[in-house]
């Protein structure tokens, strides 16, 4: 039981993070943030706040499994239980719990990976007209590509395994997520909709 | 000449990012103490599972459930595992299978001194044998091989002659099957036979292939008598 709350502390935040890079989220959010922060009443910088709450989930998530899988190798249990839904199964199989190039354990790689997000994230949320900014959303975007054909590997093993580690997928999900939230910052991008003029001038315009 | 005014936002972001990670990293050091999985003396033994014979019929074996994750050294109420990987056509496993009978109607407290007590008086050695089949020529065994070598009936042959012939009495602890090698290429085992003594805990303390020196007998004694 304990369990599932922890799994909903993660998934408030992510659900959050995902409405406010949608349209949806202006009009559920958008009125209590510009409450506190009159320049939030950017598309762009919700957005960024939305990318932002994602990636610092999936870090804290891939802590958290990391944290699950030094404590059932010390022979401890954490999340076992006898349904489909069992981390520690999944995390204590020493078959599959480390990547099979480098060993690491797969916590650690969700660390790097949703760390390197977050530089991206926060650096382009600080600079977002910087030269650069652009062109390491695109980095971001290939990143957490990339990171999908990891998900499958580590959805097919939890499939051969039958039990499904519900905090490795809340990190998965955090993965897709920040896909879609890069995708759609190049989309912004494109449609002349990134700087916060653009979007007054348009706005005032309406 | 030109001047990267950008480059401090980066800088700031990247150490925040770094102090974050370190912060991760100490917290996970202070709050766990983990143990890697391997057969080397001090880390935690792979699983062991498969089909196990065990002189009346085949049934589902994993040696996880026996592990007494809270067992501390001294403890003489938990019991250890020896685990033995062998190919019942391999010589040298058919040359100690004598040896690893005596050894394990020991410490397994199936021989008993005249009182009618266990010979052995330390902690109990449950002996399990992983039955591998391996690559080699002549080396193809079957369920029914692995029965005629553990219990030496039937007419199966064991390295060129019936298995019911070979050396020491028959085997009174669980054989698993092992013959698609998962368990050998899980504990990386070099060569058969090999031994891995297993504390209650299912921490490896001792392997054959680190101690070569030592024997199994002497390895038990020295380890499960060990005081905290």
């Amino acid at each position: 039981m304990e369990q599932n709350f922890i799994l909903i502390a993660y998934i408030v935040p992510v659900v959050v993070g995902l409405l406010l890079m949608t349209p949806t989220g202006a009009s559920l959010f958008g009125n209590l943030l510009v409450s506190r922060n009159p320049l939030m009443v950017h598309a762009r910088r919700r957005h960024m706040l939305g990318m932002n709450l994602v990636a610092i989930t999936g870090f804290i998530v891939s802590v958290h499994t990391l944290w699950i899988t030094n404590k059932i190798s010390e022979g401890g249990n954490v999340c076992s239980s006898a349904t489909v839904f069992s981390c520690d199964d999944v995390l204590g199989n020493a078959a599959y719990n480390t990547d099979p190039v480098f060993g690491l354990s797969w916590g650690l790689i969700g660390m790097v990976a949703f760390g390197a997000i977050l530089f991206i994230t926060n650096s382009v949320n600080k600079e977002p007209d910087a030269l650069w900014a652009e062109r390491y959303l695109k980095y971001g975007m290939y990143m957490t590509g990339a990171g999908l054909a990891v998900i499958a590997l580590l959805v097919s093993y939890e499939i051969q395994m039958g039990k499904i580690c519900q905090f490795c997928t809340m990190a998965h999900i955090s993965n897709v997520v920040a896909l879609f939230g890069f995708w759609k910052a190049g989309q912004m991008h494109d449609r002349g909709q990134w700087n916060d003029e653009a979007v007054v001038e348009s706005e005032s315009k309406e | 000449m030109k001047h990267d005014l950008e480059a401090d936002v980066r800088t700031d972001t990247g150490i925040k990012i770094l102090a974050l990670f370190f912060a991760a990293i100490m917290f996970l050091a202070f709050t766990t103490d983990p143990i890697a999985t391997g057969t080397k003396a001090g880390e935690r033994a792979p699983n062991l599972e498969g089909m196990a014979y065990n002189g009346s019929g085949w049934t589902s074996f994993e040696m996880s459930d026996y592990f007494i994750t809270n067992w501390t050294k001294g403890d003489p109420s938990g019991e250890w595992m020896l685990v033995e990987f062998m190919d019942t056509d391999c010589t040298f496993c058919l040359r100690a299978a004598g040896e690893v009978a005596q050894n394990s109607n020991y410490f397994m407290k199936i021989d008993k001194d005249n009182d009618g007590t266990p010979a052995w008086k330390g902690p109990t050695v449950n002996f399990i044998a992983s039955a591998t089949q391996l690559d080699i020529p002549n080396h193809e065994t079957s369920r029914e091989e692995i029965v005629g070598f553990r219990d030496k009936t039937g007419d199966q042959e064991c390295g060129g002659s019936a298995c019911a012939t070979r050396q020491g009495g028959a085997h009174a602890f669980v054989y698993i099957d092992d013959i698609d090698q998962d368990n050998m290429k899980a504990w990386k085992v070099p060569g058969t036979p090999a031994y891995y003594l297993v504390q209650p805990d299912g921490i490896v303390a001792w392997s054959s292939s680190e101690n070569s020196n030592e024997e199994v007998r002497d390895a038990i004694f020295r380890l499960t008598l060990e005081e905290e």
